[in-house]
């Protein structure tokens, strides 16, 4: 998750071995192999979003566009998407607001005790979810029990959650972004009369702005997909989009459920190949 | 200010300062939301629970007693610690070309490459596995095309297996080692390898002197992200695997539901303590490597 750059293009020297040739295929069949995979689930799942008939059985005996119509008019996906969308966006900003200043300090500060510090402020990343869930969930029991504070189920409770998650993901790539800022521009900065505030927001915030997207950006997704330690936080009645998928799917699966993956993945794929325009995803992933 | 600012040395007094007034604020949270909950967790794994008064206050081992001489529960930890192991050296061994391919590729839609290894990624476990659903039923594309090929007779049943979730779980984290892979890939000088190529190494060589040793750091990291989610798998074994089939992570929240507290906080930390000590080892090994 570097933002290291590519050596410059060197001519490569015609020595075409038949080894490498053979190698070269085998490199590329088995990427396409593993490129396809990843993508597998999602052509199907589209596919089955149009279907005409209920059951998803092969071949289909039509094509129809109606689930669709179906599903942007169901009240039980909509509130879900409301719901991780709010709590996507506010625990990103929450999460990017603690985790700027803590990557600055991370990198540019020398103290005892820092990587100590820097490897537990990823430690969200490494505690299983479903584990982090129950042990929230019950901290939240003991937090209610012993100050009365209505947190089990709350919106609050649920956002403490998802912005350790996102607090490793922003604090992983500004820290990475950072550390390949050229410090100079710093210090030609305040040679030239900027105080430090004023260096921060012109020179060092626009510099490590595409890190602090990415991290955003990450952080927001592993909100806007967490299921394991959202099922322990969500409140009675109230579900999260991922959630709500995965309790119809325990159900059935039919072109309804598929319509509004389709959806979902749309919307992301528009917000990445939108993001994609400001920060180059192969240089900030 | 400025120019004190500049120069470290008159800085060194105040850092602790300013150390704890920026990174302070993201530590309490995370010490919050992380270490006292674990603890408070770790707690609970021992006490005692009784049908009709839910749970107990009491300092007893046995929940962990109760795991580690069940059969039952011994069987769903053993399976998840294969199916992890295997799904991430198939991550592993699928991950790497392609990261290679996409670190190296100069080709125009290089961006459109890497979203796609993105977008599975940012799309919710429960949605691919229903993806996979769609293949895999009974009267799914891959039954029909098999009997259509003449390869099978009657429908194949591949939804509730085993076989299900290790696909399932392999691509859910197969772009995780991709992106991470990649990141390190793209760092190697590419010299090195026609340095390797014009000594008369073939690819498999040079792959395996040149890549492999300095893509090391990376490749551990890969490693330890992949089976780290796989042993916390939740959707996927729920969703591909069925009523009937267990692992680790949909073990916790059943015996959470059953309100059974002090045992799904046991099963919660024995799964934590494995996924650490693999962790650990695995980082320990590639050190040793590293210096050897």
């Amino acid at each position: 998750m570097t933002t290291t750059a590519l050596p410059p293009s060197t001519p490569l020297p015609r020595q075409s071995f038949d080894r490498r040739k053979l190698g070269r295929w085998a490199l590329l069949a088995v990427s396409a192999l593993a490129f396809v995979y990843i993508l597998t689930p999602l052509i199907f799942v589209t596919w089955l979003s149009f279907y005409s008939q209920e059951i998803p059985s092969f071949p289909p005996e039509g094509y129809s566009l109606k689930w669709y119509a179906g599903a942007i008019s169901n009240d039980r996906f909509i509130d879900a998407f409301i719901l991780s969308a709010e709590l996507g966006i506010v625990s990103t900003l929450i999460g990017l607001v603690l985790a700027i200043p803590a990557s600055l300090g991370l990198t540019r500060l020398k103290f005892r005790g820092r990587d100590g510090l820097g490897n537990m402020m990823l430690m969200p990343l490494i505690v299983p979810g479903i584990v982090l869930g129950i042990a929230l969930y019950i901290f939240h029991v003991e937090i209610e029990i012993n100050t009365g504070l209505p947190i089990i189920g709350s919106f609050y409770g649920l956002v403490w959650g998802h912005v350790l998650l996102v607090i490793p993901w922003a604090v992983r790539l500004i820290t990475a972004s950072l550390a390949g800022f050229d410090r100079t521009l710093e210090e030609a900065a305040q040679n030239l009369g900027a105080d430090r505030f004023t260096t921060f927001r012109r020179v060092t915030l626009p510099g490590i702005l595409p890190g602090i997207v990415a991290g955003g950006m990450f952080g927001f997704v592993s909100s806007f997909g967490n299921l394991e330690m959202s099922l322990f936080l969500v409140g009675p009645g109230s579900n999260t989009l991922p959630i709500a998928i995965l309790q119809y799917l325990r159900w059935k699966i039919d072109p309804t459920i598929a319509s509004i993956s389709v959806l979902q993945i749309l919307v992301i794929a528009v917000a990445m190949i939108i993001t994609d325009r400001f920060v180059k995803l192969s240089r900030v992933v | 200010m400025t120019a004190a600012a500049a120069n470290p040395a008159t800085r060194s007094r105040p850092v602790l300062i300013s150390a704890s007034s920026l990174i302070g604020p993201a530590t309490i949270i995370v010490a919050f939301g992380v270490i006292a909950p674990m603890l408070i967790l770790l707690r609970y794994s021992f006490n005692r629970y009784d049908p009709r008064m839910l749970m107990i206050e009491a300092f007893s081992p046995e929940n962990y007693l109760k795991f580690f001489s069940d059969p039952f529960y011994l069987q769903i930890f053993w399976t998840t610690l294969r199916i992890s192991l295997l799904c991430t050296l198939i991550c592993l061994v699928l991950g790497f070309p392609l990261a290679y391919v996409l670190a190296r590729t100069r080709v125009r839609y290089k961006n459109l490459l890497i979203i796609g290894v993105v977008i599975p990624l940012f799309v919710g476990n429960a949605v691919r596995a229903a993806g996979w659903m769609t293949l895999f039923g009974s009267r799914g594309f891959l039954s029909v095309m098999l009997m259509k090929l003449g390869i099978t007779n009657a429908p194949t049943e591949i939804m509730f297996t085993e076989t299900a979730v290790i696909v399932g779980i392999i691509a859910v984290n197969l772009p995780y080692m991709v992106l991470t892979l990649q990141s390190v890939l793209e760092g190697i000088d590419r010299n090195l390898e026609e340095a390797a190529f014009s000594l008369g190494a073939g690819p498999l060589t040079m792959a395996r002197r040149v890549l492999w040793p300095m893509a090391l750091p990376g490749i551990a990291a890969g490693v330890i992200l992949t089976f780290i989610l796989a042993m916390n798998a939740y959707a996927t074994p729920v969703l591909l695997g069925g009523p009937d089939f267990h692992m680790m992570a949909p073990l916790v929240y059943s015996q959470f539901q059953l309100n059974n507290w002090p045992f799904a906080a046991a099963v919660a930390f024995i799964l934590t303590v494995t996924t650490l000590a693999l962790t650990v080892a695995a980082g320990l090994a590639t050190r040793q490597r590293f210096r050897g």
